[in-house]
């Protein structure tokens, strides 16, 4: 099979994958910013993998689903948790704790938001990680350059987990607040309810979520649980359990894969 | 009396909809909400409006909609499905063509690498700010190179610095055909394309309806699910091509358009 993979990058989980597919005998491309044209020309793949969910990656995505090209993970998916305007409100349509989110100009928030209830955190509506998070103390933390609109969430105070799961596999870990997936974090036993967070997630995409990862905050005075960041394709830098993250993705993708191209004749027929 | 909020930024509320608002403010209760002062918090979810209206497409409106429409039973015009599609100029283009509306080719390439057809304008890849199109024109070995200065500069200078730009095929026209869609009923007009003359009002003229332009009007607003919308047309050898779709336009234009939409709020409003 012709297999494309859209990402930012075409070494660690990408180059993994590519080499884990080519094994399998299949011709892999990988599409990053440099060679991506989101044209006819993406339509010879037989499917892509969505590594990256920038926007000209969910562009491509949606260009190719358009054109029944099957893309894995779906791009609607993957948008739902890049863009964090629907990820909240998606947690709170399936029933999951997440912080209040605000959005305003830096005057607004001077005019409106109670000085009591800083620390905030400033994250980009779209983005995914710690890339441009940062936390906000005081109205002078918030001074920006134009009037442009910010989005604050609030900042639960706890332990901080990274919880990555595949398929039927959990991993948690303790992180440091506001790190990236890479920082070294310690493995921990997965707790019951964080268990059941993860399925409760995972059974809202009915069988379309194979893999990803929830950055999950346990707060400090209630002990509840909140969902601070979803991801859809992490690297899995700091996977700590007992399967292969490559292999076992390679292996679910294109199971994904066949059972979509099945149901696909089932439904011609 | 039935109550209507307006989702509106300083610009439109400043020049476009003076006459609106007066009429709108004798049929119904009004409350706005101005993007640049206000602030969204999202554990504040009830309204008790009976309709809201959206008159600009910023992230701070966008996220204003999606948390109204979590609420049950209050429409939303236009949804935040239908604002996204219309901003997003890549997604609206390869959604209209699936459902067989003729756009004219495009693609989104990397600066530097060439559109797989000549004639071509360049647009900018999200329509989410107030701005006045600006085209730069070249000839280049023949061909003709439109670009309108934003897509450039989001390219170059500005911010959101994007490594892509979106390509249009050129479409020669004599007309550019302005269909609004309001509800059920659509409206026609007809001016001369900006690049033959930049004072777009001086030659804009209301036309008789066109069925082929009606159907792709309402299809356009079914799958984009837009209540309120303007379309560009271009004609060539008797095709038509939809160049663009807006989803807060200038009813202005319209004889009577700010009752018209007015109107079909109030028809529109929950109670």
């Amino acid at each position: 099979m012709n297999i494309g993979i859209l990402s930012k990058r075409n070494t660690m989980m990408a180059g993994k994958l590519k080499e884990c597919l080519e094994n399998k005998g299949h011709t892999v491309s990988i599409y990053t910013l440099k060679n991506l044209i989101i044209n006819y020309t993406l339509l010879k793949n037989d499917f892509c993998i969505l590594k990256s969910k920038g926007l000209f990656f969910l562009y491509a995505g949606y260009f190719l689903e358009a054109n029944n090209i099957p893309v894995i993970p779906k791009p609607q998916i993957s948008f739902m948790q890049k863009n964090r305007i629907q990820s909240h409100f998606l947690m709170k349509r399936i029933g999951l704790l997440t912080p209040e989110i605000y959005l305003g100009t830096a005057e607004t928030f001077r005019n409106q938001l109670d000085l009591n209830d800083f620390p905030f955190i400033l994250k980009p509506i779209m983005g995914s990680g710690s890339k441009g998070v940062r936390i906000i103390r005081s109205y002078e933390d918030l001074k920006v350059e134009n009037n442009a609109i910010l989005y604050l969430e609030n900042f639960i105070k706890g332990i901080h987990y990274n919880v990555y799961f595949i398929d039927n596999e959990i991993c948690t870990l303790i992180k440091p607040p506001l790190s990236h997936e890479h920082v070294n974090m310690e493995k921990i036993e997965t707790p019951d309810d964080i268990r059941n967070l993860i399925k409760k997630w995972k059974n809202y995409f009915t069988g379309d979520l194979l893999f990803g990862h929830l950055d999950i905050v346990r707060e400090e005075a209630s002990n509840k649980l909140y969902v601070v960041d979803p991801g859809s394709f992490p690297e899995f830098t700091n996977w700590k359990c007992k399967i292969s993250p490559v292999d076992s993705i390679c292996k679910l993708i294109l199971e994904k894969y066949e059972n979509l191209k099945k149901n696909k004749i089932i439904n011609g027929l | 009396m039935k109550k209507i909020g307006i989702l509106i930024d300083k610009y439109h509320l400043k020049y476009k909809v003076t006459e609106f608002l007066k009429y709108l403010k004798s049929k119904a209760e009004v409350k706005i909400y101005i993007e640049e002062s206000f602030l969204l918090d999202s554990s504040e979810s009830k309204f008790d409006e009976d309709i809201f209206f959206t008159k600009a497409k910023g992230d701070l409106l966008l996220a204003f909609v999606k948390l109204i429409e979590e609420e049950p039973n209050i429409p939303v015009i236009n949804s935040y499905k239908g604002i996204w599609l219309a901003i997003n100029r890549y997604l609206n283009s390869v959604i209209l063509k699936k459902a067989g509306l003729p756009v004219p080719d495009f693609s989104l390439n990397p600066k530097g690498s060439n559109p797989p057809f000549g004639d071509y304008i360049i647009k900018n890849i999200i329509d989410q700010k107030n701005y006045k199109f600006k085209p730069i024109v070249n000839k280049v070995n023949g061909q003709l190179n439109v670009a309108d200065e934003r897509a450039l500069n989001e390219v170059d200078k500005t911010d959101p610095k994007y490594n892509y730009l979106y390509y249009q095929k050129f479409i020669k026209s004599k007309w550019e055909y302005k269909i609004y869609g309001i509800g059920d009923d659509v409206y026609f007009y007809k001016q001369l394309p900006i690049l033959v003359n930049p004072n777009k009002t001086e030659s804009r003229r209301k036309i008789e309806e066109i069925p082929e332009l009606k159907e792709y009007c309402y299809k356009a607003m079914e799958v984009m699910d837009l209540k309120l919308t303007s379309l560009d047309f271009l004609k060539s050898n008797d095709q038509f091509f939809l160049t663009d779709i807006n989803c807060t336009p200038n009813f202005n234009y319209i004889k009577n358009g700010h009752k018209i939409v007015a109107d079909l709020l109030l028809e529109l409003a929950k109670k």
